[in-house]
């Protein structure tokens, strides 16, 4: 920590004395990437952190310069109050550039944001009051108590400090709440949306983020050039842009801003042979998306894997702690309440004409360990999808405590109480373990983003609320050692585990797991058994998806069992695993039952 | 109702070159779910290419062409080539790297034939017809009778030949294509490298109609991706629908609003991807992204 | 070319079925070991049956031994030919078949055309055409929806659809990937019959289920996996009558 303070000092010094030893030219030049920096600044939390694809963000900087220069030079407004209206002005294009967002994804998305890009341009040539082809020109030098801005070596102190604060709010985003949602987002929205990110929403905040660092350094660039013509704005320009922060690496902002300013500078020098350097930097974007999508900022980490050889993180240093069960909740709430906490009333769903799920009913008690079995395509896991939101049934009900919950969003369902693991394992790969759970320990709704514009100091301290309870509910379930690891690199056994926890981070009263034993050993299972058994005696219900039956057997209470989409049979273990129907849905034919030894009490586990 | 027809007809001609175009991006999202960002330097290349033989090298027009959709064939195949392994992994990163192609594409057409372009004489110099006092250039018919002969060949490919059922069945199902001996790879390479050659005949053909320059790739790309979607994002006869449709909407544009006709096409376009994401033919045969 | 009774045409050779060989094969997902250097031998002619319950690797072997999963150790020889170095898509020229979990027929294309595409490594013409007439034979059901979607195809329907295309291309070895799943108790009896049907024209069958009864009847020898490994292996005749494979599967 001492280490990067210092750096940063250093840095900070260094970057205060750079145009002492500049000519004006040189100056011109840094004020120039400066302003590029910012714009790959906001291309990189668009792109990078939210995973939104933003081909916009030159028309983002255009509105920005193009508002200033407008109500400056036309509507005789001062240069501050014309800025702050280009940026409003910014952020309005950045909500409409974000409704598709809402819809399409993707190359849609691609395309769309490209189109506004260029509708802009368009309007910009043409329209009499942006001055049309040749741009507008004279706008004034923005005043500051007597300082002459028309200087770039001073211009330079007020980019410079205008920047330091916007990368550090960058970097202050994508370190709290809300950039770990869009992180997590980025990595999978459907998880993300299952632990309580709502993900339209989020998106939209994405772009109005991206729209404010681009109208930002519209204003910059118009203060700085004095001059906005429609050549800068143009997609060759928003294309390099897009270079920037690819080669620059666009998870990292750190790594967006040196891949602005790299390129600037190259470009910069290189001016003679302009053809040539896109030549070189169309080759560089290639080249990195193919062999280091995580450009120039990933190199570091990619450094450190090569080194170790690709060794197993669970190294010698790094092993699983014993689960420490949680306290068991209070007697009056073990009473059973009258109402279920799930139902299901007929539940159907058809998929294009295939009936996956048949009229299925099931009533679920508190405090229950409910298994839900039945060969493969039987439509299990279709049920849970229906359940935690993701499909929506084309018939029948389903209540939550009582309450019809049909049709809501998963992460409505997410802060209704509702949580679940995946089939195929949903962690979010780009973060650590550490931050899949601090997404998922997050319970504050979208709408609370407004304590990032006026009150961050709730966020601090709400972010450390976060880390305290991440950190106590890895030791509870004895990942201590791996909180810092990608789960990706991590054993199947502990990513399954990592899941659970990150299921319980949300505190929930039903919880879904969709085949938790998959993959796992003899040990791991029994693990998983205590695991379970304790999370239900901490006053959650437990519903889950298995096939392996021993699992099943020794751990559910009551089980159903489904067979092309409707339920065969329900009861308990041993009255399931003698329904002749049960055993002719799983292993073809009941008369094995009869060839075969009757079930004795010690079979009957 | 003069200019209507007139306008109408300018339309046309021109909605046939956004067709083209349309094809060629339907075609590779078709087969391969992917957009191509560097599709329409692919347009510019071949209208370079066509045109300089056809100028420079002197070559009938139709063998400038032919020499200009082999040229860009080669393109795609080695844009699919460099790409493939990105394919089905991660598609925003191999958008970028289309988009990284489209850059290194604009540099290479300027450093071989100059940043200011040139204009391409009509191959056929014949009297325009005058039917009910519209003035109808016969080249714009030979470029309609070429979309539609380029359509309908397109069709046959797809609908009646082992390799146009392969792209169609790779594009759905990897696996089982894989297990029937379709070596997926290759297949996207030949529909990359159709893709290429469709844009480079829209190139070729609309050098006479527009101006060859850098960036007449840019104009034409994006009108013609707007095309393919408008008509529904893989369905071929849709492209043709987006395409004249959007001919004749700049084109009445053009008349109505004069520079502002991109901005309004564009308006027009993003409103309809919004209440219809899936355009007028609705086909999804890629379920991707 | 001679036409035996099953209906489907063999190569000039005495027998159409081929030995496959599998020489401890393993496949590791991501950190996760699915199958665990398993042995086994289908001869010539024969039909065997892999068992067990979900997870047990059956649907990993399978894949591992077409390519479309890394094999991350074992042999595998077909006949004489080590396959060890053949690509995915080369597999069906050596005459290996593939109908995979969940048929995966090319659902926007017509049902003809999905049979077509079966024989995609052979030239489309006459031939292609007599094993298109043969498919219909054994499937008259298909015939008569040859130009329908196949995706519009109920899944019982599906399942013959995706037998035929892998049939098409005339294999020695056909390997299926639990073809009764999702489908009803008649329509797993016609699958039954297409099986013992295919076993009579002397095709080498490898028969992965997780219905062990249609596995018992179709095949003449299983083996149980378990965990990524075989648990037991014997004849079908022995095994249907085994209390073990039920404790296997229902865990008890």
């Amino acid at each position: 920590m001492r280490y990067r303070v210092g750096a940063l000092a250093l840095l900070a010094v260094a970057a205060w004395v750079l145009p002492y030893r500049l000519d004006l030219y040189a100056v011109h030049v840094v004020d120039v990437a400066i302003v590029f920096a910012l714009l790959a600044v906001g291309l990189g939390l668009a792109m990078g952190i939210a995973g939104q694809i933003n081909l916009a963000q030159i028309a983002f900087f255009g509105v920005g310069a193009y508002t200033t220069a407008i109500l400056t030079t036309r509507a005789g407004l001062g240069f501050w109050p014309a800025a702050a209206v280009a940026i409003v002005a910014a952020s309005l294009t950045g909500l409409l550039v974000g409704l598709p967002a809402l819809r399409v994804q993707s190359h849609y998305l691609g395309i769309v944001t490209l189109g506004l890009a260029l509708a802009f341009v368009n309007w910009i040539t043409n329209a009499a009051v942006a001055g049309g082809a040749e741009g507008i020109s004279a706008v004034p030098v923005p005043p500051l108590f007597g300082i002459d801005l028309a200087s770039e070596y001073l211009y330079y102190y007020l980019e410079l400090i205008a920047f330091a604060v916007a990368l550090a709010f960058g970097l202050f985003v994508v370190r709290t709440p809300l950039g770990r949602r869009m992180r997590a987002m980025r990595d999978d929205p459907l998880a993300a949306a299952a632990v309580g990110a709502e993900v339209p929403l989020l998106r939209m905040t994405a772009f109005v983020l991206a729209s404010v660092y681009g109208g930002l350094a519209g204003i910059l660039y118009a203060g700085l050039i004095r001059y906005v013509a429609p050549e800068t704005f143009s997609i060759a320009n928003m294309f390099l842009l897009l270079a920037m922060v690819i080669i620059g690496g666009r998870r990292s902002l750190v790594g967006c801003v040196v891949g602005a300013l790299g390129l600037s500078l190259i470009r910069e020098a290189l001016a003679d042979f302009a053809t040539f350097a896109q030549l070189a930097y169309g080759i560089v974007v290639v080249l990195t998306v193919v062999f280091a999508p995580t450009g120039l900022a990933g190199i570091p980490a990619r450094v450190r894997d090569a080194l170790r050889h690709h060794r197993r993180y669970a190294a010698e240093s790094a092993t699983l702690q014993p689960f420490q069960p949680f306290d068991p909740a209070p007697e009056a709430s073990t009473v059973r309440p009258a109402v279920p906490v799930l139902e299901i009333r007929n539940l159907s769903k058809r998929f294009r004409g295939l009936k996956a799920l048949d009229n299925v009913s099931l009533i679920v008690a508190a405090g229950d360990i409910r298994g839900i079995v039945g060969p493969n395509g039987s439509g299990k896991t279709t049920l849970f999808n229906v359940v935690s939101g993701l499909y929506k049934a084309t018939g029948g009900q389903v209540l939550l405590d009582g309450e019809v919950v049909s049709g809501t969003r998963p992460y409505r369902l997410s802060r209704l109480g509702v949580a679940r693991t995946f089939q195929n394992l949903r962690l979010f790969g780009n973060l650590t373990v550490h931050e899949n759970l601090l997404v998922a320990l997050d319970r504050t709704p979208t709408r609370s983003i407004w304590r990032y514009a006026l009150w961050q100091v709730g966020v601090w301290r709400h972010d450390h609320e976060l880390r305290r309870q991440a950190d106590e509910l890895a030791a509870r379930f004895g990942l201590e050692n791996f909180v810092e690891a990608p789960p990706g690199a991590l054993p199947y056994g502990i990513q399954r585990r990592i899941e659970i926890a990150r299921a319980m981070a949300s505190s929930p009263r039903l919880l879904l797991l969709d085949e938790p034993a998959a993959g796992l050993n003899g040990e791991e299972v029994r693990q998983l058994a205590e695991i379970v058994r304790s999370i239900r005696d901490s006053g959650v219900t437990v519903v889950l998806i298995e096939h392996n039956m021993g699992l099943v057997m020794s751990l559910c209470e009551r089980i159903t069992v489904l067979a092309s989409g409707a339920v065969i049979a329900e009861g308990t273990p041993a009255e399931v695993a003698g329904t002749p129907a049960v055993i002719e849905a799983y292993l073809g034919d009941s008369a094995i039952v009869d060839a075969a030894e009757p079930i004795t009490s010690e079979s009957a586990g | 109702m003069q200019v209507f027809f007139q306008t109408l007809v300018g339309g046309l001609s021109l909605g046939a070159i956004y067709a083209l175009v349309a094809m060629g991006f339907s075609l590779v999202y078709r087969t391969m779910g992917l957009v191509n960002f560097a599709h329409a330097d692919v347009v510019t290349i071949g209208a370079y290419v066509a045109s300089t033989f056809y100028l420079s090298a002197r070559l009938p027009f139709v063998l400038a062409m032919a020499v200009a959709i082999v040229v860009t064939g080669c393109i795609g195949v080695v844009i699919e080539r460099v790409l493939r392994p990105l394919e089905n992994k991660d598609f925003d990163l191999m958008l970028i790297g289309t988009i990284g192609f489209g850059i290194v594409l604009q540099a290479l057409a300027i450093m071989v034939w100059g940043a200011t372009g040139h204009a391409v004489p009509s191959p056929i110099r014949t009297v325009p017809l005058e039917v009910f006092g519209v003035h109808i250039r016969t080249y714009d018919l030979v470029v309609l009778a070429v979309a539609g002969a380029a359509m309908l060949a397109l069709v046959q490919f797809l609908q009646r030949t082992k390799r146009g059922a392969a792209m169609q069945a790779v594009a759905m199902d990897h696996e089982a294509a894989t297990a029937v001996g379709i070596h997926v790879g290759r297949s996207n390479a030949i529909g990359f490298s159709i893709g290429a050659g469709l844009a480079a005949l829209a190139g070729g053909l609309a050098g006479p109609l527009l101006y060859v320059s850098p960036t007449m790739g840019a104009s034409l790309g994006i009108k013609g991706f707007a095309a393919a979607i408008l008509g529904g994002f893989g369905s071929i006869p849709g492209a043709i629908i987006g395409g004249l449709a959007i001919g004749v909407l700049d084109a009445f544009a053009a008349g109505r609003f004069q520079g502002y006709s991109e901005l309004v096409t564009f308006l027009v376009f993003t409103a309809i991807i919004m209440i219809r994401p899936t355009g007028v033919f609705g086909e999804k045969t890629v379920n991707r992204a | 070319m001679t036409r035996s009774a099953g209906g489907i045409t063999q190569e000039s050779s005495p027998s159409a079925g081929v030995t496959l060989t599998v020489e401890s094969l393993s496949v590791h997902y991501g950190g996760v070991c699915a199958v665990s250097s398993i042995s086994f031998v289908v001869g010539q002619g024969q039909a065997v049956g892999i068992i067990g319950a979900n997870g047990a690797g059956k649907t990993s072997t399978l894949k591992a031994l077409m390519g479309l999963v890394p094999r991350s150790g074992g042999r595998i020889r077909l006949g004489t030919h080590d396959l060890n170095k053949v690509a995915p898509h080369e597999m069906v020229r050596h005459g290996v078949g593939y109908v995979p979990e969940g048929r995966h027929v090319f659902a926007g294309l017509p049902v003809e055309k999905n049979l077509l595409l079966g024989a995609y490594a052979r030239a489309w013409g006459k031939e292609t055409d007599q094993a298109l007439a043969e498919v219909y034979e054994l499937f008259p059901v298909l015939g008569e929806m040859r130009g329908r979607l196949s995706g519009a195809l109920s899944g019982g329907q599906q399942q013959m659809l995706a037998i035929g295309r892998a049939l098409m291309a005339r294999p020695r070895l056909l390997l299926l990937d639990e073809p009764s799943m999702g489908l009803g108790p008649k329509l797993v009896d016609d699958i039954l019959r297409v099986l013992l049907r295919l076993r009579q024209d002397g095709l080498s069958l490898l028969l992965v289920e997780q219905n062990a009864k249609l596995a018992f009847e179709a095949t003449s020898d299983c083996l149980v996996m378990e965990n990524g490994k075989v648990a037991m292996t014997g004849p079908a005749a022995e095994l249907r009558h085994d209390t073990r494979v039920r404790r296997i599967y229902l865990g008890l």
